[in-house]
């Protein structure tokens, strides 16, 4: 079982609100969320927990975490974040999986500190912007339900994402946690990581839902070809929350991935 | 009370089917409905409803901004402001108002609408809306998540660019020029401000700590809105602020005919017209991520950006009227009505809506005319006792320059 943990990250610096699970003695494993956060520990962080020391924060803006957001600017700030994270848990390096906007963020960290990943799985990855793909907007939907367009079947947000949680709470911290994304993904997906995915020199992987309806096929073959050397795969059965739809799709593939590679 | 005559200026020839055909009037409306040599016409018919309402005595008139909006057809405010300035005199100038938040850099929103209080002898109210979602996040792409902090930043650096008078520099979050100094400065020091809002808590703070008119702007009517002015009150009074009904305004559509049956007879179609295409707004523009605040979000209250998920295009004339979507009648039932408007909601200022949806020049100018010589002169007393501090005060009469007539060319 995991435990949620806060931890000051530096003096003057940020705040970490992050779920850890696993033993400490596996291989690390930095789980990078979607654009909803976290909202639980669920069934995705502990099947990889079998394997990994998951490490799952929750990115400034997200959860517990929402007041944070103004201390973060830009892609760098989150880049930032995420490794005083693993410095603080004295972990030089981990296999990186990001979801949706995580990622974008685990992207952003291969590039720019390659040292601390030792391998990349990005998962219906948002932060490219294609006209031709341009996906559901993810943020123009319904403010009743304003994440239902996130699964393959709109009504399984009531049961994956709100059920066993406070109604209230459960939808502010649904709409905060896309203000969050929003803040680095407003009003087109575009973050400019474009400039730096050939920096790439980790193991990557890509897959890509079947069912997403923000993130086509075909951006999964995009970011493909902008990583040096990566693979891609397609997750059957998934919207874009693989982690809330298909977390044993999801958990068996991480693990195949990264250890086959090990 | 005081009286400011306002028109949305919608585009007059949506069709049949316009509900079933484009998914909202607004952001992504078909822009082939739009023909630019009727709107030549379309604007001047507005215009010139707007220097007749003057004629006849309202206090104000209004101009707003909205973008890709088919019932709203005034992206600059300014513009149409200036054509008015130059043709009225001593009518406030509510300009009602500029979106502060999207304009990079905000000097130049102080600089237009300085412009604008000297071309008119000190007669603008400046309006600093947060803006809808549609307009601001849909339309013009700004980040919800940091909307509301740039629009304080922008109010700031407006305020000051008005009224220091010395060379500053502005580093802030969003805004860095290394010299503020804007040339003209406003006759006003500053201009009355007045925030129009739809309900968020955040916004009624800022205008008890800043000491500006609340302006509550609903298409659902005065019935609907005792509650959330009721709000606003009891926030200033558990805030400190002394109750003035002038820190207060209000909109609210407005047919008058001789008698209530005429009324519905010339009104209804145009009515229909504005609940029914005017608001069918699209519910996924409405509320962009973070465009509301916790706060808001949980006192469920909608920040004013979603009027288009309203039910008025389902109820009848008697519905309107009972609801108070609508006040409306002969004078004397449009008179109780505004008595009973003003007990309820307590405002000082009413924005009236006198031209509504698809209404004919000749309809809006006979409402308006019966609202003016009828009605006005039955309710103005209403509030005598209190102070106005949130009108214009303009520059004496010995100092008001006369446009020169237009001359011909031949």
């Amino acid at each position: 079982m995991a435990e949620l943990k806060t931890l000051d990250l530096r003096p003057g610096g940020q705040t970490a609100h992050v779920w850890e699970g696993g033993d400490p003695a596996s291989s690390a494993l930095l789980f990078l969320h979607p654009v909803t956060g976290i909202p639980r520990w669920g069934d995705a962080l502990e099947a990889l927990a079998k394997d990994f020391h998951v490490i799952a924060p929750y990115q400034p803006g997200w959860g517990p975490a929402k007041d944070d957001l103004p201390g973060v600017r830009d892609g760098l700030d989150l880049v930032l974040f995420n490794v005083d994270l693993l410095g603080t848990l004295g972990v030089d390096s981990a296999h990186v999986v990001g979801i949706s906007i995580g990622a974008w963020i685990g992207a952003e960290i291969a590039a720019i500190r390659p040292d601390a990943v030792q391998s990349l799985t990005l998962v219906n990855p948002l932060g490219l912007w294609s006209e031709n793909h341009p996906g559901e907007d993810l943020f123009a939907q319904h403010p009743g339900h304003p994440t239902a367009v996130l699964f393959s079947d709109p009504d399984k947000r009531a049961e994956l994402l709100m059920e066993g949680r406070d109604a209230l709470d459960a939808y502010v911290e649904e709409l905060l946690d896309l203000r969050a994304s929003a803040k680095f993904l407003w009003p087109i997906p575009d973050t400019g990581v474009g400039r730096r995915l050939m920096r790439i020199d980790t193991r990557t992987l890509v897959a890509t839902s079947a069912n997403d309806n923000i993130v086509a096929k075909e951006m999964g073959d995009i970011w493909r070809a902008a990583i040096p050397g990566a693979q891609s795969v397609e997750l059957a059965d998934s919207g874009h929350l693989a982690d809330l739809e298909a977390p044993e799709a999801l958990s068996n593939l991480v693990r195949d991935f990264t250890l086959s590679g090990a | 009370m005081k009286f400011h005559w306002f028109n949305l200026m919608p585009w007059p020839h949506l069709p049949d089917d316009f509900r079933e055909t484009n998914r909202s009037v607004w952001v992504d409306v078909d822009s082939k409905l739009y023909d630019p040599v009727e709107g030549h016409r379309v604007y001047n018919e507005y215009l010139d409803q707007l220097e007749y309402a003057a004629s006849l005595g309202f206090d104000g008139i209004g101009v707003n901004e909205h973008h890709q909006n088919a019932y709203g057809m005034m992206p600059s405010p300014q513009i149409m402001a200036a054509t008015l300035a130059r043709r009225t005199q001593d009518v406030t100038l509510l300009l009602l108002g500029q979106s502060i938040a999207l304009y990079n850099p905000p000097t130049r929103v102080a600089e237009e609408m300085a412009m604008l209080d000297v071309m008119s002898g000190g007669r603008l109210v400046a309006g600093f809306p947060v803006g809808t979602s549609m307009d601001d996040n849909f339309c013009l792409g700004s980040n919800p998540a940091t909307l509301r902090d740039k629009y304080r930043e922008n109010h700031d650096l407006i305020r000051r660019a008005w009224e220091d008078p010395e060379v500053f520099s502005w580093n802030g979050e969003y805004n860095k020029i290394r010299y503020v100094n804007i040339w003209p400065r406003p006759i006003q020091k500053p201009p009355p401000i007045w925030i129009p809002g739809g309900g968020s808590v955040e916004t009624w703070d800022f205008c008890a700590e800043m000491g500006y008119n609340y302006s509550y702007l609903s298409f659902n009517g005065y019935v609907r809105g005792e509650a959330l002015m009721q709000g606003f009150w009891n926030r200033l009074g558990e805030l400190g602020v002394e109750f003035n009904p002038f820190q207060g305004a209000f909109a609210q559509q407005i047919v008058v005919a001789e008698t209530d049956d005429q009324a519905e007879q010339m009104y209804t179609e145009h009515l229909q017209y504005f609940f029914d295409k005017c608001l069918h707004v699209y519910p996924g523009f409405a509320d962009a991520p973070g465009y509301r605040t916790e706060n808001t979000i949980r006192a469920g209250l909608r920040a004013g950006g979603a009027q288009g998920l309203g039910i008025a295009h389902t109820l009848t004339w008697d519905d309107w009227v009972r609801e108070g979507y609508i006040v409306a009648g002969s004078p004397d039932s449009v008179t109780e009505q505004i008595e009973a408007l003003a007990t309820k909601l307590q405002v000082g200022h009413l924005v009236a809506l006198l031209h509504c949806g698809n209404m004919p020049d000749d309809k809006a100018r006979a409402s308006t005319k019966l609202f003016a010589e009828q009605v006005m002169p039955r309710v103005k007393h209403i509030w005598e006792d209190y102070e106005d501090h949130w009108s214009p005060k303009p520059i004496g009469s010995q100092h008001v320059a006369t446009p020169a007539p237009v001359l011909s060319a031949n």
